[in-house]
């Protein structure tokens, strides 16, 4: 694997007497989609900004495209933040092209990049028409445009499916796909987990400004993962040596173990056993949804039995 | 550099598409001949002193009657239009001809006039300010008969008929009647023209800077774009802006003064010294950038247009000194007031180039004034851009007298630093 394209080693920022970010982590790889998580106020916008050179940070190293983020590199990065917006009361096609040559492309170039991404985004027939005039979606998809028609290196996007119906969705999904496989590094903070289970290889997940989960999807779901396995197959799998509970859903068993069982145990048990047959067996996961409820609640309830 | 030129053409382009801005552009000179020129006409018909000469020829249609019961009237003096003063025997028949409309008024010049001096005017319809006119007629006509000199009668209603004013002051370049009120309309209508282009043009500033707070591209601007260079890619953006405004302003006016034969006859007798016109881009190019760093710095902090004009007034308090104290500058040019005002730097823009259109300054002056507009326009530049940061260009914070102090108290300890 090639070196990171960023790389945030102990951030912090302080806002006077408000400690915005305390203490975050992380590496994102070129060819990779990142999740950025965590609850409103985490500290996600702030760190986000601190990356990207906005702000100042008070401590902690960053690097982007391996060292310091000058002048030159920002052109390489696209960027879509929360609090978004275009100018309202200019066309559609003249504030992109600004905001295009801004970005380092001369006038032509934004021009004809536009027309393409304007096709591709349905907005063709409305470049001519104010900002204010084009619906929500339509402005949301303007804003994708303003920030992948540079063609950066580096795609920050924050709450990339915001106001978009499902076939837009869909569109979005695809195009941040492609731009993963074009081998651009991609950081994507959004509260849909769906969206981040279907779309990032991994994710930092920041809670109270400090990174307090950080590793592979897959691997932190099965880090997560309960103390139960999921069955499918023919017979009875009520009745199983080592499983505390077992109950039947959407046409699997989900089998909860005893404390010192693993799910080795429960597989070598089942395999014994003449009267059922296994189509499948997993270890149960949980859903990162539940994962980011409980460990954002559990740290509010540890902080509140601290206290 | 490309950015701040793209800023620059991007506020030029967005500025110019504007209606209002063209509204404002060709609608502000009417303004300014309303609440100028009309006015010193208005007050030239007015208020201008009349001699006798005028007084006779301008006397109402309508005559006066009188009852000489001190017998002094014996003869009207030579030249006067006998139709204007009418002479009854007795107040009886004196009534009778005002109530039947012969005359507008009749003098009662009682028995003991010589010694009391006491004249009665019964006037048909009572005005504390008519019937002034027709009092110094008839006190023309009892001194012509009480001294019998037609020319000491003369001299006693208008002790000055015929001064020639010459100016000891150093020599101007004005051939216009300096009686003229015409001619006080011109520093007046510089003074507005300054004021306002400097205003609107920093004004354009503010709703600028608030404008991408308020609609979220600020963010977005800030990764490709320095702060600096975007207060700085604005400031030059919109100086050219208002540098067409004024052209289109003072060109408007120079066309309107060649074709206009009529009205405007006095202002062309005007002529502005010479260099009024390098003098006064360079002031005014000083003042934009002063005032425009000033509510640009307004700007940054504002978390919308509302919030942040509530404090325009205070922060263009400076320039609108002068245009309260415009008759310093029209009566007495050089004098202490003007001099200071034109002196100071926050006043200088509007107040120098006043007096550089209607005296004869002395060059010292607007130099060091100059000199001292740049230096304090540096130093706010300098202050403003310390304002432009992302922190505040991304707050939603409101805009109070309690944030001004601590920011204001931030930079200047930052300055020190």
């Amino acid at each position: 694997m090639s070196g990171p394209t960023v790389s945030l080693t102990g951030l912090c920022k302080t806002f006077g007497p408000v400690k915005a970010v305390t203490d975050v982590s992380f590496d994102v790889y070129p060819g990779e989609i990142f999740g950025l998580l965590g609850p409103n106020g985490a500290g996600k916008t702030t760190t986000i900004r601190v990356m990207l050179d906005i702000y100042r940070p008070d401590h902690g190293q960053i690097a982007v495209f391996g060292g310091r983020l000058d002048e030159g590199k920002k052109n390489r990065i696209g960027y879509l933040p929360e609090e978004r917006g275009l100018y309202k009361d200019l066309k559609l096609e003249p504030t992109l092209v600004y905001l295009a040559t801004l970005k380092g492309l001369d006038e032509a170039t934004a021009r004809k990049r536009l027309a393409d991404w304007l096709q591709r985004f349905d907005l063709y027939d409305h470049r001519h028409k104010k900002v204010q005039d084009l619906s929500r979606g339509m402005q949301q998809k303007a804003q994708i445009i303003a920030t992948l028609i540079h063609q950066p290196d580096l795609i920050v996007v924050d709450e990339p499916f915001l106001g978009l119906d499902p076939v837009n969705t869909r569109l979005v999904k695809t195009i941040i796909e492609e731009q993963r496989q074009a081998g651009r590094t991609i950081i994507m903070s959004t509260h849909q987990m769906y969206q981040v289970e279907a779309l990032c290889n991994r994710i930092v997940l920041i809670d109270r400004g400090r990174s307090v989960l950080y590793g592979e999807v897959e691997q932190i779901k099965h880090d997560f993962a309960g103390n139960a396995v999921v069955v499918a197959g023919q017979g009875d799998f009520s009745q199983v040596p080592g499983a505390l509970e077992a109950r039947r859903e959407n046409g699997t068993w989900h089998l909860a173990l005893a404390p010192g069982v693993s799910s080795q145990d429960i597989f070598r048990a089942l395999a014994a056993r003449d009267d059922v047959k296994i189509e499948r067996f997993e270890i149960a996961e949980p859903s990162l949804e539940d994962i980011f409820v409980s460990v954002v609640q559990g740290a509010g309830a540890g902080e509140a039995a601290d206290a | 550099m490309r950015n701040i030129g793209l800023v620059l053409r991007h506020e030029i382009k967005t500025t110019l598409e504007k209606r209002s801005f063209w509204l404002t552009t060709f609608l502000f000179p009417l303004f300014i001949i309303a609440s100028t020129v009309l006015p010193q006409l208005l007050a030239r018909d007015t208020f201008q002193e009349p001699g006798l000469d005028t007084l006779l020829a301008a006397a109402q249609p309508q005559s006066a009657g009188y009852v000489d019961a001190a017998g002094v009237i014996a003869a009207l003096p030579p030249g006067f239009p006998p139709e204007l003063l009418r002479a009854y025997p007795d107040e009886a028949s004196a009534q009778a001809a005002l109530a039947a409309g012969e005359v507008g008024q009749y003098y009662l010049i009682p028995a003991d006039f010589v010694a009391t001096g006491d004249v009665v005017l019964v006037d048909s319809h009572f005005s504390a300010f008519t019937g002034l006119d027709g009092g110094t007629l008839m006190e023309y006509v009892l001194n012509y008969n009480l001294l019998g000199d037609l020319a000491l009668a003369r001299l006693l209603i208008d002790p000055t008929p015929s001064v020639t004013m010459q100016s000891i002051a150093p020599a101007t370049q004005n051939s216009a009647d300096p009686d003229d009120p015409f001619v006080f309309a011109v520093p007046f209508a510089v003074m507005f023209i300054l004021f306002f282009a400097i205003t609107m043009s920093a004004g354009f500033m503010l709703q600028s800077v608030v404008k991408e707070k308020e609609n979220r591209t600020a963010e977005i601007l800030l990764l490709s774009v320095r702060p600096r260079e975007l207060m700085l890619g604005k400031v030059l953006g919109l100086g050219l802006v208002a540098l067409l405004q004024l052209a289109i302003w003072m060109g408007g006016g120079w066309l309107a003064l060649n074709q206009s034969g009529n009205v405007a006859t006095a202002l062309t007798d005007f002529t502005l010294p010479a260099g009024f016109a390098i003098w006064a881009v360079l002031y005014f190019l000083f003042g934009y950038i002063l005032y425009a760093s000033v509510l640009g710095a307004l700007g940054a902090l504002a978390p919308n247009v509302r919030e942040g004009t509530q404090f325009t007034f205070l922060a263009i308090l400076p320039l609108l000194v002068p245009i309260w104290l415009n008759t310093a500058f029209t009566q007495a040019p050089d004098g202490a007031l003007a001099t200071a005002l034109s002196l100071f730097p926050l006043t200088a823009p509007t107040a120098m180039v006043t007096r550089l259109s209607i005296s004869h300054v002395p060059l010292w002056q607007p130099v060091v004034s100059l000199a001292g507009l740049a230096g304090t326009t540096y130093l706010f530049v300098l202050l403003s851009g310390r304002f432009f940061r992302a922190d505040t260009l991304l707050s939603d914070a409101s805009l109070n007298w309690g944030r001004i102090v601590r920011e204001v108290r931030g930079v200047r300890l930052h300055l020190t630093a």
